[in-house]
């Protein structure tokens, strides 16, 4: 409608993609009470799937995960990382953006992992989430292998909400 | 709950009378797409499609752009929730144009001339995490202790970063809704995981439209790199239609 803003700090995803048409739409507008209810069984499970809260084992696990990553940066990468802020706000010449771009992939790998970013949504499988009691594959927990991988269970969701990182920066 | 009804209406929104119906792909749900008028107000009506229900991902899309689409032509529009069928076009005027008219004409009032953005905010683990660290000594501790080696202890630690996180939000959220600027009107929507500060929909006046974003720029910038801010819109009035 105006015309586009260039914006350094704020995230402006143009266009939309699903993961924000999802939270901006999703259980909003007007009802109607007669709905032919033949079209709501499918929207009433996708909107469980997006929007239920969470509060459970994988959040937890997810963040002790991001906790214990923090060593990672604290040996360099915040250098690193600080180093690519100064420069991006002094403004980066042409002849060194593409070495800032590549550090900040480096960064964000070192940082966020490789499966994906700090995003969330694990609500996709809440319902079938694995009790706390079967503690037995602890020895190789949350990462991988051949337990519930972390990102593996939350890969659908995940897909979901990919489209609105790659819209990021 | 089965397809026996044979449901011919899709309703995206609710315009007045006389509007212009935006142009946009006509496929899926917006099939056929018309006006459905009573009363000096006109339902935006799709055919959907008879072989299958609504649902999908690409319903739900088209559903959005053939809003974006109106509020792109400046057409104030009041959205139906997703999933808005009716038997047919006149049941779309005796259920809804006639039955909600009085309500359907006081919220595109309050509408008319405003776009909704949604701001989401969120937490930037690499620096509130450090920082939470260094506040709260005790999750540091467990942080570095062998506690962590089993799966119940890294369940525990990540369960006390998440109430630490819980504890600083309400403040955080407040910070940022102080700073807002142009806003007619903000509803708070729910936020579900623990990195999310808030989810804010805000209404806005078309003529501030440009002046709001330039402020939220700036509002990033203030809170950067703690918070991360991201910006949708201007969309439809999606939070703004009332009590439904």
């Amino acid at each position: 409608m105006e015309g586009l803003q260039r914006h350094r700090y704020l995230s402006r995803p143009r266009p939309s993609g699903l993961a924000d048409v999802l939270e901006v739409i999703l259980d909003k507008g007007i009802v109607v009470d007669a709905y032919a209810r033949v079209s709501l069984l499918g929207i009433e499970v996708l909107t469980i799937d997006a929007r239920v809260a969470i509060a459970s084992i994988d959040t937890y696990l997810r963040f002790a995960e991001a906790t214990n990553r923090l060593d990672l940066y604290e040996h360099g990468g915040k250098d690193l990382g600080e180093m690519t802020e100064s420069l991006a706000k002094g403004g980066a010449s042409g002849k060194t953006s593409g070495v800032i771009d590549g550090a900040k992939e480096k960064v964000g790998e070192l940082l966020h992992g490789s499966d994906d970013d700090d995003d969330d949504d694990s609500s996709g499988n809440g319902r079938s989430r694995r009790s706390r009691s079967s503690s037995d594959r602890s020895s190789n927990g949350g990462s991988n292998g051949n337990g519930r991988p972390r990102s593996r269970a939350r890969q659908s969701s995940t897909r979901r909400r990919s489209q609105e990182d790659d819209n990021d920066e | 709950m089965t397809t026996s009804v044979a449901a011919s209406a899709y309703v995206f929104g609710i315009v007045s009378a006389g509007a212009s119906l935006p142009e946009v792909d006509e496929t899926g749900l917006a099939e056929g797409l018309r006006l459905v008028e009573a009363d000096g107000l006109a339902a935006v009506v799709g055919t959907p499609p008879a072989d299958r229900s609504v649902g999908r991902a690409a319903d739900l899309i088209a559903h959005d752009r053939v809003l974006a689409a109106l509020v792109d032509a400046g057409t104030a529009v009041l959205p139906m929730r997703f999933g808005a069928v009716l038997r047919d076009d006149a049941a779309v005027v005796d259920e809804l144009l006639t039955a909600r008219g009085d309500a359907l004409r006081a919220g595109l009032d309050r509408v008319t001339g405003r776009v909704q953005f949604t701001l989401a905010v969120r937490y930037e683990q690499d620096v509130v995490l450090p920082e939470l660290l260094a506040a709260r000594p005790d999750i540091a501790r467990l942080r570095n202790s062998s506690t962590t080696d089993s799966l119940d202890g890294r369940i525990r630690l990540g369960e006390l970063v998440v109430q630490a996180l819980d504890q600083a939000r309400p403040a955080d959220a407040q910070r940022v809704l102080d700073e807002l600027r142009h806003a007619v009107d903000v509803r708070l929507n729910k936020t579900t995981t623990p990195e999310e500060v808030l989810n804010a929909a805000i209404l806005v006046d078309d003529g501030q439209a440009v002046a709001f974003e330039r402020a939220t720029e700036k509002l990033a910038e203030r809170h950067h790199p703690r918070l991360r801010m991201r910006l949708v819109g201007p969309s439809a009035p999606y939070d703004f239609v009332g009590t439904g």
